[in-house]
């Protein structure tokens, strides 16, 4: 098994000046978020979130605005204290650790991107990618060095010595991200970071990022607010509402089996072709009863768009086949549920 | 997408129903008492198109000012009370008021000397005394006669301020009474948005608050302006009655008594702080008496050289012509030593509001509370005119070049600190936060980011410290301060138009050179972000 990178357990947040006693309350008595804000005037931001994240993985947080992403994210790097919890980076608890020691895994450890972009006006793309380093105190030919291989990565070579102004919005982004990966960190937090840009850009930047992070190896907890980019880019998606973490999952599980309706509403509108996989809508091949001589085969990976191009030559079922075997078939009437998104008869 | 929950009746515009039941329910919620007829009221208001009144409430029009304040309606009380009063002064004037009084005096005395010289020509036995005397009598009869005329011209006059003041009346009883459903209505509207604060329904408190400010103010208003010799009671404050009530017979006025105690204090803090005031005075002076070297005792070609040059850097050649015929200007009409005194004091006025101001001015940018608390004292120092504050200054300080360099710093670092808080507060917090999530420390966060991107505003603020220094420079010559200000009092003083004249443009060109100069220089700044 993978190690893991980033690990939360149990973590809440209250906001407000009452937080300890609400905290207490919550335990003591299981009182809820209006009664919080009631009794207390605290805000619940989030709610007893516990998840962990191996070496290697994106990690997609989903949810609409006001759902407690952002505020969730932030814990990692501690830049909003948790009410109560433990929060683990590389087996340290964060928690516990002095100033200055947190300061050094925000600069060595932990790249953020930001839905703002938020680089510095003043400095020219280059700086605004080594200031990680600079924090750090790296000299100046190191530093020029690095931020220019950071920029490479994100294919903006030439742009070195621009301002921020001088460009569009997508390569901003990417000076983002070439920031974050800038002192080669672990962990990368991505809060909402395409979200400001046009669909076109942003289908450009996902895949560029998806390629870069498999390439790098990097762990990324990335924060959205919208499905698609949670499929697309997400190993694995954690639905929040209100501060809970409703549903965590592949995105095939997510799709397939919402955790309940608040999942299911998400979940209708997604294209279910190259998500399902056969294994996911089979049934085992023991209890199948009709023909199979001449059926079509196929990889229990294989998906929906897959199977229906075999099917659609043959009145016989598709036989799903693991490491050779036979392990089950996908009937027509299956295989129409499983794009329908596995409601059962 | 559509169902049954959902839907919504479509109705053309023109279709659609007034629906009075919800809306008649507010309106008493609203009005209290007699409810049905401001419900008809209203209701006629909503359903006018056009401005003109089409409602008259008559016990608005009777009651006037009585009625805006049992209904809460303080804007139409204090209009119309005030309106009323005038009216009233006028009925009240030509009623009891007697404006031909003292003319009809004067005539009856004229009158009645005319008689005496008349009898006295009658007793008189010489021809020349009679011819003297009767000629004196018809003199003054004419006299008597043209007074009798405008006392009853005045008389008469009365009469038509009477009727004037009566139709007056009338006309702001009328107003109220046709707009006073409109108003009303207004207040209805804002009770809905804001209910909490707007005041809603009849209550006694408010009916008995204004029928108090009525009697309050009506009868002594419509007193002093109708009768000709009123009370000595109510045209002067009683301030020495007063005094002498609190601090007992033949003890002086409270004035005296407090400014003779404020005196005392100052004198008792001054001695005791001497070493403090003493220490600042010396420090201030020591910046003055640096930048003093520098611009006088150096050479005067080295010195002009030096400005034209950092005009042309800073500002590009079209400043640095403007300066250099600025400091010929200077320099021929042998203002040069005492500008550059000027100059000097300017300088060591604004280094230290900068090096002040802007710590303060991030502390306050940093610290809500910090502003809140410092915020009256620094409109205190903008506001309170520099003339008050020289007094204590001279007082702590002593007179000279020094104590007016800080008389210009009460006056000229508000806006640095204002300005430097302003920018500091505008530094997005999304750049903030990225900083600190690159693990930067509270230092480095303000070096980095915070005063980078606050400096357009700090810049804007150190200019706007310059030129309220400049306008400083007269003002401390009063308390000894040198430079070209010592020239324009003196000018002043002798009321000598040319020599003030010209050294008022040697000090208007140093203003727009260092003006030009700063702003240049920010200009580039700007440019790069």
């Amino acid at each position: 098994m993978t190690e893991t990178v980033v690990k939360l357990t149990d973590v809440w947040k209250i906001f407000g000046a009452r937080a300890e006693e609400a905290m207490e309350a919550v335990r003591n008595e299981g009182i809820g978020k209006p009664e919080v804000l009631e009794r207390f005037n605290c805000v619940v931001g989030v709610q007893g979130a516990s998840f962990e994240v191996p070496r290697g993985e994106i990690f997609c947080i989903m949810g609409l605005s006001g759902s407690g992403k952002s505020t969730l994210v932030r814990h990692v790097n501690r830049l909003i204290e948790p009410t109560a919890g433990k929060i683990e980076i590389l087996g340290q608890d964060v928690s516990k650790i002095s100033e200055a020691e947190l300061r050094r895994i925000r600069a060595m450890q932990i790249g953020m991107v930001f839905q703002h972009i938020a680089l510095m006006p003043h400095r020219s793309v280059r700086d605004n990618v080594a200031y990680p380093l600079e924090i750090r105190k790296v000299s100046k030919s190191k530093r020029w060095a690095v931020s220019d291989h950071a920029l490479g990565l994100v294919d903006l070579t030439g742009y070195e010595d621009r301002l921020p102004k001088e460009l569009s919005g997508g390569m901003q982004q990417r000076v983002g991200i070439a920031r974050a990966l800038a002192s080669d960190p672990e962990i990368l937090l991505m809060d909402e970071p395409f979200s400001a840009l046009d669909p076109l850009i942003r289908l450009q930047l996902q895949d560029q990022f998806k390629a870069l992070v498999a390439q790098l190896q990097k762990t990324t907890l990335f924060i959205t607010h919208d499905l698609d980019e949670a499929i697309r880019i997400g190993h694995r998606i954690a639905i929040m509402k209100d501060g809970v973490i409703v549903q965590i999952g592949t995105p095939e599980d997510i799709v397939m089996n919402p955790a309940d309706d608040y999942v299911r509403e998400f979940v209708q509108g997604i294209s279910k072709l190259k998500l399902v996989k056969a294994h996911s809508i089979m049934e085992p091949i023991e209890s199948y009863s009709g023909p199979t001589d001449g059926a079509p085969r196929a990889d229990e990976g294989a998906d929906l768009d897959q199977l229906i191009d075999l099917a659609v030559n043959t009145d016989l079922p598709v036989i799903i086949t693991d490491a050779g075997a036979d392990v089950g078939v996908v009937t027509k009437p299956r295989l129409l549920r499983g794009i329908q998104g596995g409601k059962n008869d | 997408m559509t169902d049954a929950t959902t839907e919504v009746k479509v109705t053309a515009a023109s279709d659609i129903e007034v629906d009075r039941e919800a809306l008649d329910r507010s309106i008493h919620d609203f009005v209290g008492p007699s409810g049905d007829y401001y419900v008809n009221a209203f209701h006629k208001i909503h359903d006018a198109t056009s401005g003109i009144p089409n409602t008259f409430n008559i016990w608005a029009a009777i009651l006037g000012p009585f009625w805006s304040a049992s209904r809460a309606i303080w804007g139409m009380f204090w209009t119309f009370l005030i309106l009323e009063i005038i009216a009233w002064v006028q009925i009240g004037r030509g009623a009891w008021g007697n404006p031909g009084a003292d003319l009809a005096e004067r005539a009856e005395r004229q009158q009645a000397r005319a008689n005496e010289l008349l009898e006295r020509a009658a007793a008189a036995t010489e021809k020349a005394d009679i011819d003297r005397f009767n000629k004196l009598a018809a003199n003054i009869q004419k006299a008597a006669d043209s007074s009798f005329e405008k006392a009853a011209a005045a008389q008469s006059e009365a009469l038509g301020i009477m009727v004037t003041g009566l139709l007056m009346l009338l006309v702001f009883k009328l107003v109220q009474g046709f707009y006073a459903d409109r108003v009303y209505e207004k207040q209805y509207s804002n009770w809905r948005i804001d209910p909490r604060s707007t005041e809603s329904g009849r209550s006694t408190r408010n009916t008995v608050l204004g029928a108090v400010l009525v009697a309050a103010i009506g009868p002594l208003i419509v007193y002093k302006f109708t009768v000709n010799a009123s009370l000595p009671l109510l045209d002067a404050f009683p301030e020495q009655e007063v005094s002498a009530m609190i601090l007992g017979e033949g003890n002086g006025t409270l004035f005296s008594s407090l400014a003779s105690w404020m005196e005392a204090q100052i004198d008792a803090a001054a001695a005791a702080g001497g070493d403090v005031f003493d220490g600042i005075v010396a420090g201030v002076r020591s910046v003055l008496d640096a930048l003093t070297v520098a611009l006088i005792g150096s050479p005067w070609p080295v010195v002009m050289l030096v400005i034209c040059v950092t005009a042309w850097r800073a500002a590009g050649p079209r400043v640095a012509i403007f300066t250099a015929s600025s400091l010929a200007y200077i320099a021929l009409l042998g203002y040069w030593d005492v500008a550059m005194e000027t100059v000097a004091l300017v300088g060591a006025a604004v280094l230290l509001c900068v090096v002040f101001g802007i710590p303060l001015g991030i502390w306050f940018g940093k610290s809500k509370r910090a502003y809140r608390a410092a915020e009256p004292v620094l409109d205190l120092m903008q506001t309170l005119p520099a003339f008050v504050y020289l007094i204590p200054i001279i007082a702590f300080f002593g007179t000279g070049n020094p104590p007016g360099i800080l008389a210009t710093i009460i006056f000229g670092m508000p806006p640095v600190i204002r300005l430097t808080a302003l920018g500091m507060r505008g530094v997005p917090d999304s750049i903030k936060e990225a900083a600190v999530a690159f693990g930067a420390s509270k230092w480095q966060l303000l070096k980095d980011v915070e005063i980078p991107l606050a400096l357009p505003s700090i810049m804007t603020g150190v200019n706007q410290t310059i030129l309220m220094c400049l306008s400083m420079v007269v003002i401390i010559s009063l308390i000894g301060g040198g430079g070209l200000g010592k020239e324009i009092l003196e000018a002043l003083q002798y009321a000598a138009k040319g020599p003030g004249l010209l050294g008022g443009f040697a000090i208007l060109f140093l203003a727009m050179v260092m003006d030009r100069i700063v702003q240049g220089a920010f200009r580039r700044e700007d440019e790069k972000l």
